[in-house]
């Protein structure tokens, strides 16, 4: 049993999985992180207590988020799906790109964040026109590490988005990942089924390496109109 | 002499230190000032005061009236970016936008509603040309304004200032990073532009403000010491101070 088939269940479950949190990481990071950093005036408290938070997010290990998010989904009665796996692993990037990101926006020299607005440009235009802009590279940077982090992670989808050996077909039904796709394939006594794991594993550090290589390709492209 | 800015009682405080004390000036329409005076005296907060950049700063209280015309700017239900889009500002250091030389023109009119892609060029080409460095880049608008020299970046920044429409151009000792033979450009520039403009020009150059200068305002330590014609307070200061920096025994 089980000497057929292949992993691509896995492969695209994880895709989808990472795609789909790095994308809703991203649409909460970027407003947070431009928020402290032209909203809030450099020395708010408010603004050092969201970055305190992250790093302690960033330490939280990611079993955690695993249990946490188990529990937010079985008080509104959310099943095992890909939903609830995407919105924990959104969670538990969020803290990573956040950072990330916010490093990098520190770095903007206030020359021209004035000169935005001295154009009588409004800090919203000033921080999506201008400052995204400029730290372009260092924003897909920081998309890129949260990915790899979320493909990556075992522990926090194994309660939340489960696993099967289905394709995915939709967004509220299990789904399975290549992390956990080693994790139960290396357990099985079938020396076949083990080397799917192994198998596994090495697509799970290719997709790294791609993505890896893809963004110092384009990281010339993004840097191209940045200002030092 | 009809005054376009009008300062009454200014003082600004960053935190407990008393930056701006007491200011009362006026700034006559279509002329040069320059605001000189020693490292550290105030120039660039007065000049940041102007646009209400100073609003951007932490822990700064800023009391007394800056009249542009007959509105207090620090009034409340002035709206911001309209005031800042009637003064184009140069940096000491130029900072071009992280876009291309043409969107780093075009940036102004867009966000201010100007949609029309035939307008936008023939905004960005007349304002080029009026900053006179349309002849250097028109075959590359479209290279990022990052690759240009700083002279030029500095130009462009001029352009890019212009284009919004202001009535009043702020500089910020703006030709201090630049080469001499930029730095001669850009002042050529200033002469013709006071035509139009009324313009407001910080520099620690003594020799800048005497090429440039119709009016000079002198400032040390946070007070303005003396204003008055270029000649009368490069040449015949009244003020003991004043004196004394002209001659070059304080700095």
């Amino acid at each position: 049993m089980g000497k057929e088939g292949g992993v691509l269940n896995a492969i695209l479950g994880s895709l989808y999985l990472s795609i789909g949190a790095t994308v809703l990481s991203m649409l909460m990071s970027l407003p947070i992180v431009l928020y402290i950093n032209l909203y809030l005036k450099p020395d708010s408290k408010f603004a050092a207590t969201i970055r305190l938070a992250m790093d302690l997010m960033w330490g939280v290990p990611s079993i955690v988020y695993g249990a946490f998010g188990f529990t937010v989904m079985v008080l509104i009665g959310l099943k095992t799906s890909m939903l609830a796996g995407m919105i924990t692993l959104a969670i538990m990037i969020l803290p990573i790109i956040i950072r990330a990101m916010d490093e990098i926006v520190r770095t903007v020299p206030l020359g021209l964040i004035e000169a935005s607005l001295s154009l009588g440009a409004t800090r919203w235009e000033t921080a999506f026109k201008v400052v995204v802009k400029q730290t372009m590279p260092g924003i897909v940077t920081a998309m890129l590490l949260g990915f790899g982090r979320a493909i990556g992670d075992a522990a926090s989808v194994i309660f939340t988005a489960g696993y099967t050996d289905k394709i995915p077909y939709s967004i509220m039904k299990q789904v399975g990942t290549l992390p956990l796709s080693i994790f139960f394939q290396l357990g099985s006594p079938i020396p076949e089924v083990q080397n799917r794991a192994y198998a596994a594993a090495v697509i799970l550090t290719i997709i790294i390496l791609i993505v890896s290589i893809l963004s110092r390709l384009y990281y010339r492209k993004f840097a191209r109109n940045r200002i030092l | 002499m009809p005054a376009h800015i009008n300062i009454q009682n200014l003082n600004v405080y960053y935190g407990e230190r008393h930056a701006l004390k007491n200011i009362n000036l006026e700034i006559p329409d279509n002329k040069i000032t320059c605001i000189i005076g020693p490292s550290g005296c105030g120039k660039t907060t007065l000049l940041k005061c102007f646009n209400r950049l100073i609003d951007t700063y932490d822990n700064v209280k800023v009391d007394g009236k800056l009249m542009i015309g007959s509105e207090n700017i620090f009034d409340n239900n002035v709206e911001i970016t309209h005031l800042r889009k009637k003064m184009g500002l140069l940096s000491q250091r130029p900072f071009p936008l992280p876009m291309s030389i043409y969107e780093n023109v075009a940036y102004g009119p867009r966000i201010h509603g100007l949609k029309d892609k035939k307008k936008v060029d023939e905004l960005v080409e007349f304002y080029l040309k009026e900053a006179s460095i349309w002849d250097e880049v028109k075959d590359r608008l479209n290279a990022p304004a990052s690759r240009l020299s700083i002279g030029q970046q500095q130009r462009l920044c001029l352009a890019r200032g212009l284009a919004v429409e202001p009535e009043i151009i702020l500089g910020d000792e703006p030709t201090s990073a630049l080469d001499p033979v930029s730095s001669k450009n850009i002042e050529e520039k200033f002469l013709q532009l006071k035509e139009k403009y009324t313009l407001v020009i910080v520099t620690h150059s003594f020799a800048q403000a005497r090429r440039l200068a119709d009016y000079v305002v002198f400032m040390y330590l946070g007070e303005m010491v003396e204003q008055g014609s270029a000649n009368q307070v490069l040449e015949n200061p009244v003020q003991e101070r004043t004196k004394e920096y002209v001659l070059g025994k304080i700095s």
